[in-house]
């Protein structure tokens, strides 16, 4: 296992607080301070859970998890920050935390931990749970702590750039680099800036939008990331024998609305090479999932999603993570009963990944209160 | 007796065309020292949708009146072509993933009228009427007028 260097670590340190002294200095000319502008906004929800089936390995019968994500964004001229902390009753973290500068009117370089921009819904929705339609994040999309397969942290550098056709067409781009992720227990650990540690290696990801009205949120985009993931061989028994994994993933989305139909859909094919004591295992299967909704009307939504995978089920990559939501079938419904506060109902029949093909099957009801304020 | 039936006759309508109202126009507002000359309604939609426009190498802020509600309606229907509650989840889109701050809501023509003083940079929305009331206001454009 290669192991980052402490002195590289505090290399990258020192190089994020020289990033921060110079873009603050830049804020606060006094052109700048003329135009600093903030903004605040509180995400709040309640979801309670239910499996309504029998009991799974690694799952709670049922919860009922309250969640505040608050968000700080701040302008003022070129610089931006912007913060996201999460505090839920199975989690508290800093989501985001970074600097940016806008290099030009179409181009904005940021500094700091942000969310892998290979994941549509998470480069979409982020933490808002408000913001999405559904209660549940597809299995490919979730976090790192929920089993997700793929990082969904970077702490480092990222670059969007956007190119304006003359017909009002938009083509966004965007690159990152920076740490990643290790692989503990059953689990991806991202880099945490408030307790930053060594073992974390790089990540790259890639994200191509392109959107037929540059003011319209209709877009079909590819994706692309590779990520050296270390191994924690001593945290779990499954690990013993691994030192790392390389993951190349690469995929595609599409999100449409007609009228009052909308139609949400992403793809990735993974290609693991799982690196063991003598040997290496390469594995590679495809997953994804696509989401209807219905607007049926002002207030009231329909929405159903189904998430499958091909050659998932003897993945030696997965195995590792037994609550992986490998497929799921759902249904739901969305009732926004005031301008920022709705609630939801989601019925679904899902399956982890558990062992090999014999997946844990179970039915789970959830229901959701969501706002965001102010 | 005819010349006063005349002369009621001739109050009476006139009473009745100051009954009807005046011709009403929104407007884009800027102060008068601003760098702002002339913004299509392209940009204007961009400014209010958070995309980057910028002038002279600065990018234009945009300020919102939330106090007159047909104001608004005016403004989405005409200029962002998006109804209220669509354009509020956009904005809540863009801070949550771009880190843009949403516009600047304030409670009143005068007060959108003193921030504007204070950034050259900014752009509001306002009823014609209101904005003619302050020499330091300048219209850059006619957005929307009653037929």
């Amino acid at each position: 296992m290669k192991i980052v260097s402490p002195k590289l670590t505090a290399r990258c340190q020192l190089l994020l607080c020289a990033c921060v002294l110079i873009l603050s200095s830049a804020a606060w000319t006094p052109v700048a301070r003329a135009q600093s502008q903030d903004d605040l906004l509180l995400f709040l929800s309640l979801e309670s859970f239910d499996n309504t089936s029998r009991s799974i390995p690694g799952f709670d019968n049922s919860y009922l998890r309250p969640t505040a994500d608050i968000l700080y964004a701040y302008n003022n001229g070129s610089f931006r920050f912007l913060g996201e902390y999460i505090w839920s009753s199975s989690e508290s973290e800093m989501e985001r935390f970074k600097l940016g500068w806008q290099a030009s009117e179409k181009t904005m370089i940021w500094f700091g931990r942000f969310h892998t921009t290979a994941k549509y819904w998470t480069t979409e929705y982020h933490h808002g749970q408000f913001m999405q339609t559904s209660i549940s994040r597809p299995g490919l999309e979730e976090w790192e702590d929920e089993s997700g397969p793929m990082p969904s942290h970077i702490t480092g550098v990222s670059i969007d750039h956007e190119i304006m056709q003359a017909n009002q067409s938009a083509l966004s781009f965007n690159f990152a680099a920076g740490l990643g992720p290790v692989f503990e227990g059953q689990e991806l650990v991202p880099f945490d800036v408030l307790d930053p540690g060594g073992g974390h290696e790089l990540s790259f990801n890639t994200h191509v939008a392109f959107r037929p009205d540059a003011l319209s949120e209709n877009q079909v985009g590819v994706m692309a990331s590779w990520n050296d993931i270390p191994v924690i061989s001593g945290s779990s028994p499954s690990l013993v024998d691994i030192r790392r994994i390389e993951q190349a993933t690469i995929g595609v989305f599409a999100d449409w609305r007609w009228d009052r139909w909308r139609l949400l859909t992403s793809w990735t094919y993974f290609d693991n090479d799982l690196t063991y004591t003598g040997s290496v295992a390469n594995d590679d299967f495809t997953i994804g999932y696509i989401q209807g909704e219905y607007r049926q009307s002002r207030d009231w939504t329909i929405f159903g999603r189904t998430e499958i995978g091909f050659g998932e089920d003897n993945s030696p990559f997965l195995i590792l993570l037994p609550a992986f939501i490998a497929h799921r079938h759902m249904l739901g419904l969305r009732w926004d009963y005031a301008d920022k506060q709705s609630l939801t109902m989601e019925f679904a029949d899902t399956s982890t990944q558990a062992q090999g093909s014999d997946h844990n099957n179970f039915k789970e009801l959830r229901f959701q209160w969501s706002a965001v304020f102010p | 007796m005819k010349p006063v039936l005349t002369l009621l006759l001739f109050v009476v309508l006139l009473l009745s065309i100051r009954a009807i109202p005046a011709e009403q126009e929104v407007v884009l507002v800027v102060a008068h020292n601003s760098p702002i000359v002339e913004l299509s309604a392209l940009d204007i939609r961009k400014v209010y949708l958070g995309v980057s426009v910028t002038v002279d190498g600065h990018s234009i802020r945009s300020y919102r009146l939330n106090n007159d509600q047909r104001l608004n309606q005016i403004f989405m229907q005409s200029v962002i072509a998006m109804s209220e509650k669509s354009y509020e989840r956009r904005l809540l889109s863009l801070t949550l993933k771009y880190g843009r701050p949403r516009p600047t809501e304030v409670d009143s023509p005068v007060m959108l009228m003193e921030f504007l003083k204070r950034n050259p940079l900014g752009i509001g929305y306002m009823w014609k009427s209101d904005a003619e009331k302050d020499a330091e206001i300048r219209i850059v454009k006619v957005l929307w007028q009653s037929r």
